[in-house]
């Protein structure tokens, strides 16, 4: 009953135009184009949440509480901001008039309306889905193994690579795909702080926003992309904690055998 | 099974209107208006009772073509609403005010832009409406008639309506963006205005009509009276606009 409520819109995307249709209004420059932008983007933002975001979780992870708590609080922040909220927040510190923005043009670096400018906002927006993953996913690695692993003569960062890292890949490859979720579908903070040009900085979501009013069947083509790669990611993120839950008991020392061959 | 869906959803729906019905006032409706961008100040000034959406005039097109509950239809370009009225969704359209435009570059003016050739030959972040928004339409025509037609190739951001234009250079984020001369108004304290030459002005004609399916005809035709009365022009003239002039009435 409210499933119909929830499942109607999602279906109704693909059934007011035909497949047929669909395909060629996705080969139009604007679908293209949007495409593009959004998977390089999208790209190097993960990259950049997976680089800084996994040590500052495992950072987090191993802090005694009341720090941890804060820290994890400060991280989700932009998890729960309004997205117009974001990209004011980008615009006020990363601005040309913001706070640093006379610091990073005197620096050369171009970002008001670059591909740059994308980046920031879809990182900004994702990289708490990712973090907050990450940090539940190495505090549910059995402590018994760094702490044997320790014991045994491997090093800090040893440990982090070769034992919390493998144990926890389920929950870090989860928490990337919902981080990578939010990003493709990153509007309010982006159409704000990058604006929106076809092959620059026009995203899908940007895309279908501008060709709701040219071209409908275009902004149902993207739309139905879009579904398809929310589909799918929803769908790796099941599969990811299911092998987490797996890899997570105790028992197996799967790393070890990797390390020894 | 299937049959007991329906209704389920369909109450969904009901109460979601029914909470939205409860927070409007009960006595005297007021009229839902669907506006250009660029007449926000002016129509909120004229009469504040009534509820606004303003955006980009295309936009407001599409959705009433959509069905959206408008009373009134003020566009900024005749083409909206003449495609809306051969599509027998609005009556007659008539033309109530007229504009002109103007670049607008940040008071700081960081890439020294003192005249709209200076758009050629300096390095400049230009904000323009896309070419769907009858702003950005009146801008290529513009550019056009001056023969610069390539400074196109500086476009950093093509806007939904001349707000965000205006916003974008107000807040510094552009170097520059061509808006309507009734949009430099609102952001003066952080806006200078560069003149457009009068030969090279498009021109801009704004026309209003009354949505055919509107239960509050005759108040909507009462409304698009006052803004064509002396009242509603002086308010008009006031804000920056332009009469009709004699030739377009």
């Amino acid at each position: 009953m409210a499933l119909t409520f929830l499942v109607l819109p999602v279906v109704a995307v693909f059934a007011r135009v035909p497949p047929g249709d669909l395909v060629s209004a996705l080969g139009t420059e604007a679908a293209k184009d949007a495409l593009v932008v959004t998977a390089k983007t999208n790209l190097i933002s993960m990259a950049l949440i997976l680089a800084f975001g996994t040590p500052a979780a495992y950072w987090i992870a191993t802090r005694d509480t009341r720090l941890r708590d804060a820290v994890v609080t400060l991280v989700e922040l932009p998890l729960v901001l309004p997205p117009a909220v974001a990209g004011i927040g980008l615009l006020a510190a990363f601005g040309r008039l913001g706070l640093l923005g006379g610091t990073i043009e005197a620096l050369g670096i171009d970002i008001a309306f670059t591909q740059t400018a994308v980046v920031l906002a879809v990182t900004f927006v994702a990289s708490p889905f990712y973090v907050r993953t990450a940090v539940a996913a190495f505090e549910s690695v059995d402590p018994t193994l760094p702490a044997a692993a320790r014991t045994l003569g491997a090093g800090p960062a040893r440990v982090f690579a070769r034992v919390a890292l493998p144990l926890a890949a389920g929950g870090l490859g989860a928490g990337a795909a919902l981080a990578f979720a939010r990003g493709i579908g990153e509007f309010g903070a982006t159409i704000m702080f990058a604006g929106s040009l076809e092959g620059r900085t026009q995203t899908l979501s940007l895309a279908i926003y501008e060709q709701f009013d040219l071209d409908f069947d275009v902004a149902l083509a993207i739309s139905a992309v879009l579904v398809a790669v929310s589909g799918t990611v929803l769908l790796s993120v099941k599969l990811l904690t299911r092998w987490r839950s797996g890899s997570t008991t105790p028992i197996p020392f799967a790393p070890s055998t990797r390390t020894s061959s | 099974m299937r049959h007991r869906l329906a209704p389920l959803v369909l109450a969904l729906v009901v109460i979601a209107f029914a909470a939205s019905a409860a927070s409007a006032p009960a006595a005297a409706p007021p009229l839902t208006i669907y506006a250009a961008a660029s007449l926000t100040e002016v129509f909120k000034a004229l009469d504040p009772a009534e509820s606004y959406n303003f955006g980009g005039s295309n936009a407001l097109e599409t959705q009433i073509r959509n069905g959206a509950p408008a009373d009134v239809f003020a566009s900024a370009a005749p083409l909206n609403t003449q495609r809306l009225f051969k599509a027998g969704i609005v009556d007659k359209p008539v033309t109530f005010t007229a504009n002109r435009l103007a670049l607008i570059v940040p008071k700081s003016n960081p890439a020294g832009i003192r005249s709209i050739y200076d758009l050629r030959s300096k390095p400049v972040k230009l904000v323009v409406a896309a070419p769907a928004v009858p702003v950005g339409g009146y801008t290529l025509t513009v550019l056009r008639k001056m023969g610069l037609s390539g400074v196109l190739g500086k476009v950093v951001s093509r806007e939904s309506d001349v707000k965000a234009v205006a916003g974008k250079v107000a807040l510094g984020q552009a170097d520059a963006g061509f808006v309507y001369v009734t949009d430099a108004r609102p952001v003066s304290d952080h806006v200078t205005v560069v003149r457009i030459p009068a030969w090279a002005q498009p021109r801009v004609r704004y026309e209003i009509a009354v949505v055919s399916q509107s239960p509050n005809k005759a108040a909507a035709q009462a409304w698009i009276r006052m803004v064509l009365s002396a009242k509603g022009q002086a308010a008009l003239r006031n804000a920056g606009f332009l009469p009709v002039p004699k030739s377009s009435t």
